[in-house]
């Protein structure tokens, strides 16, 4: 059984988030630094320190930033960016003779699709 | 064996009460607008959801297999970002399977050309794809 760490959202915590137990990603010790200060102020903590990652060798691959965007915390999510916005040019891809090596793609050239803040 | 219809990245897909699809915004290139003279973080990730849809024929005996839809994505100097994206596929017999994989999130810390790979699994092995195409950051 996995747990979830309710401060960084580390989803394969193998013990339950108490009892002293520490999370290798953001190093919260449960029952003492959850003591002092609130899940969302050591998430604060965590993200404004460079949400490292704690103990041992990083996984691969690990991202802390998708670690949070999948557990529906974007407003974590530090934007380095004034602005993002979707381009597109509309590619879409149909079945040609049935395998993936036979794919056709269609380009739509210079379509603005959409504008995002 | 599953063969290939259709992949494709947009920012939402809807699927209606019958399973029809509507692709909403398919994009290939993302724009970011940085501040003057800041340099953008390598782990850096855009907090906003796309899609990725895939459909596929099956043939008979395809119904009573177990396929996962995968997907992986590559930054510009061909390292992965993040984790493996899997997605169960339901697949019954003499109808079109279509898959939906929301991705939280856009990794931007490089700028050029992502690759988006997708293939599907059963058992842990490819048995189908691998389908590949490019996504870009510009900055």
């Amino acid at each position: 059984m996995k747990y979830r760490c309710p401060v960084c959202m580390f989803p394969s915590l193998p013990y339950p988030p108490s009892n002293y137990h520490i999370c290798p990603c953001c190093s919260t010790e449960f029952g003492n630094d959850d003591a002092d200060f609130s899940h969302q102020q050591l998430r604060e903590m965590w993200v404004a320190n460079g949400a490292n990652w704690f103990f041992g060798n990083t996984p691969e691959h690990w991202n802390p930033w998708m670690q949070l965007l999948s557990a529906g915390l974007g407003t974590y999510v530090p934007k380095t960016f004034f602005a993002l916005r979707f381009q597109a040019n509309a590619s879409v891809e149909s079945s040609g003779a049935g395998s993936a090596k036979h794919f056709e793609t269609i380009h739509a050239k210079n379509i603005r699709v959409a504008l995002a803040a | 064996m599953l063969k290939p219809y259709a992949c494709v990245a947009c920012e939402k897909v809807i699927l209606d009460q019958d399973g029809v699809a509507s692709l909403i915004a398919l994009f290939n290139k993302f724009v970011l607008t940085l501040p003057k003279g800041q340099e953008i973080p390598k782990n850096a990730v855009a907090p906003r959801e796309w899609a990725v849809f895939s459909a596929w024929d099956p043939e008979p005996g395809d119904e009573l297999k177990e396929y996962v839809f995968c997907i992986q994505i590559f930054y510009p100097d061909k390292t992965q970002f993040g984790e493996t994206f899997k997605n169960k596929m339901d697949v019954q017999l003499n109808k079109r399977s279509q898959v939906k994989t929301n991705i939280p999130g856009f990794p931007v810390g490089q700028s050029g050309f992502y690759t988006i790979r997708t293939w599907i699994e059963e058992s842990n092995k490819m048995v189908a794809g691998p389908i590949e195409f490019k996504m870009e950051v510009e900055y």
